[in-house]
């Protein structure tokens, strides 16, 4: 076993006993932890200048002032989530290697090392290398980098559809 | 009047339509690129597509360019169907009898990767032949394994790929309803000026006829 390797372990072991943030900055940051796109939050086009660029364009084009109204929104929605799903694609979630490729049932002794220098409780032993090996079950099943960026991409679906259906029946109907 | 429309570019409002469109082009073409994706391949695409419109007004090159955009991300998909691939094949070999502690994951992959391009070297070669022999797996069956293994994700690229095509076929349909109905605006304004130009007529041979 390498330093690095008893470290990062260490690491973990006490990462797992958090109790989480307490000050208010660190709340407030851990609260926006499961934030992922942005995208079911409600839109303000209408305060935006692009929105009222478009409107403008539209207009020349011979739609009424409520479809040019529509379309701009339709647009701005779309390449909203476009921008959105763009984002998701390049920034995933990256591999952790470690725990992917850990041995650990070599670990156990550091595991016991690591709980009470003094001589463990082989039940606190057990149950931390379950919870690791329960960790790298789940690291595993998400895959590589390419399996990750399509499962999140794969979420924003929904979104993708609702977005270009609101953009093509404001046209249409406009 | 300058606006900034959506992505850096600057439009007169007062300009004619003709010139608006062509001033949506530099935005257009500045998308969101990966590092080792072409942008004149992208802008090729673009300008083929909107040498294809009869009338490229704002909207329709706005539109064309998103669906430009989804052919791109057609391309992207399709690669990563390929890469799902390599990336469970890479872990099937790192499997491959009990060797998953001994083999790294991504050095097994990105040589496998190189194997199957032809680019790898002779001791990269040699070291995945070593590799498949000790798994006693061919080439071939490692792929089928490999497809079977990573079907799940394969199926979801499937979906992104085909919600692609959803998307054109709106998009589509958008580009020609503004095509129709500008085609329409047309008609009419020929119509009306062919009434017009029949009561004018009309008037004159009518005024011409009045007894003196």
């Amino acid at each position: 076993m390498t330093m690095n390797h008893r470290r990062s372990l260490a690491n973990r072991c006490n990462a797992l006993q958090s109790t989480g943030p307490r000050s208010v900055a660190g709340k407030w940051a851990s609260s926006q932890n499961s934030r992922k796109h942005g995208l079911n939050s409600a839109p303000d086009f209408e305060s935006c200048l692009e929105y009222k660029a478009l409107i403008d364009l539209i207009a020349e084009e011979g739609f009424s002032t409520f479809a040019c109204a529509d379309i701009a929104a339709g647009l701005l929605n779309y390449r909203r989530v476009m921008d959105a799903y763009y984002d998701t694609y390049t920034s995933r979630e990256p591999v952790d290697e470690f725990l992917r490729d850990v041995n650990v049932r070599a670990s156990v002794p550091i595991f016991r090392e690591l709980l009470n220098p003094s001589g463990s409780e082989p039940q606190d032993v057990r149950e931390m290398a379950a919870l690791f090996a329960s960790m790298q079950r789940q690291e595993r099943r998400k895959g590589g980098p390419v399996s990750r960026r399509s499962a999140d991409t794969h979420k924003l679906i929904r979104y993708q559809r609702n977005g270009i259906a609101r953009l093509s029946r404001a046209v249409r109907q406009g | 009047m300058l606006y900034n429309v959506h992505f850096g570019i600057y439009v007169d409002v007062a300009m004619p339509v003709e010139d608006k469109s062509k001033s949506l082009l530099p935005f257009l073409s500045s998308p969101k690129l990966l590092p080792n994706e072409s942008g004149s391949e992208f802008q090729s695409g673009l300008q083929s597509l909107l040498s294809e419109l009869d009338n490229p007004s704002p909207l329709a090159v706005a539109l064309v360019s998103q669906l430009n955009e989804s052919l791109w991300w057609i391309k992207r998909h399709t690669v990563d169907k390929e890469l799902l691939l390599y990336e469970a094949m890479a872990r099937l070999l790192s499997k491959a009898g009990n060797h998953w502690d001994t083999y790294d994951n991504r050095k097994v992959s990105e040589a496998l990767e190189r194997y199957l391009d032809g680019s790898a070297d002779k001791d990269e070669s040699e070291w995945i032949d070593g590799i498949l022999a000790e798994s006693k797996l061919t080439l071939s069956d490692l792929r089928v394994r490999a497809f079977k293994d990573a079907a799940k994700h394969i199926k979801m690229v499937d979906d992104l790929i085909h919600r692609q095509h959803q998307t054109m076929r709106h998009l589509q349909r958008s580009i020609d309803s503004i095509d129709y109905k500008s085609r329409l605006i047309k008609r009419m304004d020929l119509e009306l000026a062919a009434l017009e130009s029949k009561q004018s007529v009309k008037g004159v041979l009518s005024l011409d006829d009045e007894p003196s």
